[in-house]
């Protein structure tokens, strides 16, 4: 755990380079989707999907030490939701967003509930075998794509997933990820710095400490798992828009813990790890695809990543980043990550 | 009511191949402390040598052996060059990096081999007897025989010879063993050497029995790691029966219309219900 002190509570306080950071991302934000090929557009909103739902992996083990295996699956579930809802009903999409968010985040309090009485390894195991679980199930429905029925599947054509009416275009769409990706970082920053941090902080000292000092383990834990889930379905949602549909075979355990994994090489405890971990599962296998490379050197690269970073930089990449010295660290905006 | 007779031994077979990965798991983090997640990559690795070994005109013997070589040459390299390097990190930490393994054994195999779709022939397939009305291949039978076989050598090994005995020592207090005199690592060794046979004699056979397919013989190990947790990480009668009742119930899904297709839901089923019986009572830890 780097972050052995208490969040501090209250104001903001204003920090000359988060303006700079601030005004930085906007004008990549204005500039960055029109600088893109088609390709890289597409691949960049799934960037943006990973994300989330790394940020989702990395709240739960930075803040609980709590191991979930299970995100990807989560996002699997929020995604079929949001189609479902967005096909059968026809509603604007930020409606068929949240319905995903929610719908993973109850999936994701179910997978919470034995963690209560689990940790460590068997958290771990009981997480991917729900991981496993909704894979099967997943690969057996399918993702609905605008047919009849409660599986919403159709045998002719595949629709697509509406997107919202202000970001039809790719470009549009990248902007308006990246806006959905700054309310979910805002979002966990909420609760870092309000009373379910200060209360996680407690539980990852010592559970009997936080027990004596009137901390509601139980209450915080499970309302742990269900935002991590509420994120992880937000991603799928996101995902999806983005796709316009999704495969019921690409959802294997495997893509679980190849999220948990990057999330861990990206670096769970700064802000940046969760995007260095999208982008490592998205753009990295993009990048070698474009210089013809096997894609499977991706993976082999990713394990000896995981296993460098467990033996030697519990920080993760986001962490060589924050160490690496003051000038890049003005230039990451004053990353939080503790060297 | 479709005729499950068929449908039973052959899951038996595959029940089989699921007990000697989890025997291994078990007998593995009794002595280390290490949950091997890269035993079924291991034994994907094996198979997958051995099958190349023999389609360039090999012997068949010695594609198996070179095959449980690489096996218990790979399990022994993790265990004594990369499993040190985080002894004294937490239990997650160690078994998530044997997780990275998997990853690295299973990018090689699919760089290597890509994902054809292939099965690995063994000279045991062609001949066999009838029971129960079935015809059963001698593979089927031979790998029924070699898990009973493993499992009660392994179990006997453990309780009667010094090795065995310095192994549950290294089970209950890693440290008290040392100071008591027990060669910590030479003992951890030959449980790493104990785990990568049965990696690879299971994969072998389960390359036969199934397909010889990277993804789908490294994520066998998630069935084993069930057998294991019903096993507690301790008991191998537990694990055995575990394993057994886990391969059988999924082949005997598959002619039952309507769950057939969530077959492959059993192992997770099965450890999501042990793990919620073993740890009904909170417990917290003082830390």
């Amino acid at each position: 755990m780097s972050e052995q002190t208490l969040a501090p509570a209250g104001a903001l306080r204003v920090n000359p380079t988060w303006i700079v950071g601030v005004l930085v991302a906007l004008a990549a934000l204005y500039e960055l989707p029109d600088l893109l090929q088609d390709y890289w557009l597409r691949t960049f909103n799934s960037v943006v999907a990973l994300a989330i739902c790394s940020l989702s992996a990395s709240l739960l083990f930075a803040q609980l030490g709590m191991v979930s295996l299970a995100q990807y699956g989560l996002l699997g579930v929020g995604g079929w939701f949001a189609l479902r809802i967005s096909h059968g009903l026809g509603v604007p999409f930020e409606i068929a967003l949240l319905a995903g968010g929610v719908a993973a985040a109850i999936v994701g309090l179910i997978v919470g509930l034995p963690a209560l009485r689990m940790r460590g390894l068997y958290l771990a195991i009981i997480t991917l075998m729900m991981a496993g679980a909704i894979q099967v199930l997943i690969s057996a429905f399918g993702f609905p794509d605008g047919g009849a029925g409660i599986l919403g599947k159709s045998d002719t054509t595949r629709q697509m997933m509406a997107r919202p009416f202000v970001a039809d275009s790719d470009s549009a769409y990248f902007r308006y990820s990246l806006v959905v990706l700054a309310l979910c970082y805002a979002l966990v920053q909420a609760h870092i710095r309000s009373r379910p941090g200060r209360a996680w902080a407690m539980i990852r000292r010592g559970e009997v400490c936080a027990i004596a000092c009137g901390v509601d383990i139980v209450a915080y834990k499970v309302w742990a798992f269900t935002l991590a889930g509420f994120l992880a379905g937000i991603a799928g949602g996101l995902l999806a828009g983005g796709v316009g549909q999704l495969d019921g075979s690409a959802f294997p355990a495997s893509q679980s813990i190849m999220v948990f994994a990057l999330t861990i090489v990206g670096g769970a405890y700064s802000w940046f790890g969760p995007i260095a971990a999208g982008l490592l599962l998205r753009a990295f296998p993009a990048l070698l695809n474009d210089f013809h490379v096997d894609g499977n050197i991706a993976t082999m690269v990713f394990g000896a990543g995981l296993l460098h970073a467990l033996i030697t930089a519990p920080q993760g990449v986001a962490g060589q980043i924050a160490g690496a010295g003051a000038s890049l660290r003005k230039l990451v905006g004053g990353g939080k990550a503790a060297a | 009511m479709p005729d499950f007779a068929p449908f039973f031994v052959s899951g038996l077979a595959t029940a089989a191949t699921y007990v000697l990965a989890a025997v291994g798991i078990v007998v593995l983090y009794r002595a280390s402390g290490v949950v091997n997640f890269a035993q079924g990559a291991v034994g994907a690795l094996a198979a997958f040598v051995s099958w190349a070994i023999v389609q360039h005109g090999g012997p068949d013997v010695v594609g198996w052996i070179a095959g449980i070589l690489v096996a218990v040459a790979l399990s022994l390299f993790y265990g004594r060059v990369l499993a040190p390097r985080l002894a004294y990190g937490d239990p997650v930490m160690r078994a998530v990096a044997t997780l990275s393994f998997a990853l690295i054994l299973l990018g090689f195999i699919d760089y290597i081999w890509g994902e054809a779709p292939r099965k690995l022939r063994l000279p045991t397939d062609t001949s066999g007897f009838e029971w129960l009305g079935v015809r059963i291949t001698y593979t089927r039978a031979v790998a029924f025989g070699i898990a009973a076989t493993a499992t009660v050598a392994i179990m006997t090994f453990l309780a009667r010879s010094r090795l065995g005995l310095q192994m549950r020592a290294l089970a209950n207090n890693r440290d008290l063993s040392a100071m008591l005199g027990v060669r910590v690592l030479r003992a951890d060794a030959y449980a790493w050497v104990i785990s990568g046979v049965l990696a690879g004699v299971s994969g072998i056979l389960l390359a036969d029995l199934q397909r010889l397919s990277g993804i789908a013989l490294t994520f066998a190990v998630i069935p084993a790691i069930a057998a294991a947790v019903i096993g507690r990480f301790a008991s191998l009668p537990a694990t055995v029966a575990g394993g057994l009742v886990i391969g059988v119930c999924e082949a005997l899904l598959t002619p039952v219309p309507l769950i057939g297709p969530f077959r492959t839901a059993v192992p997770f089923l099965f450890a999501v219900i042990a793990l919620l019986w073993m740890q009904r009572r909170a417990t917290y830890v003082y830390r």
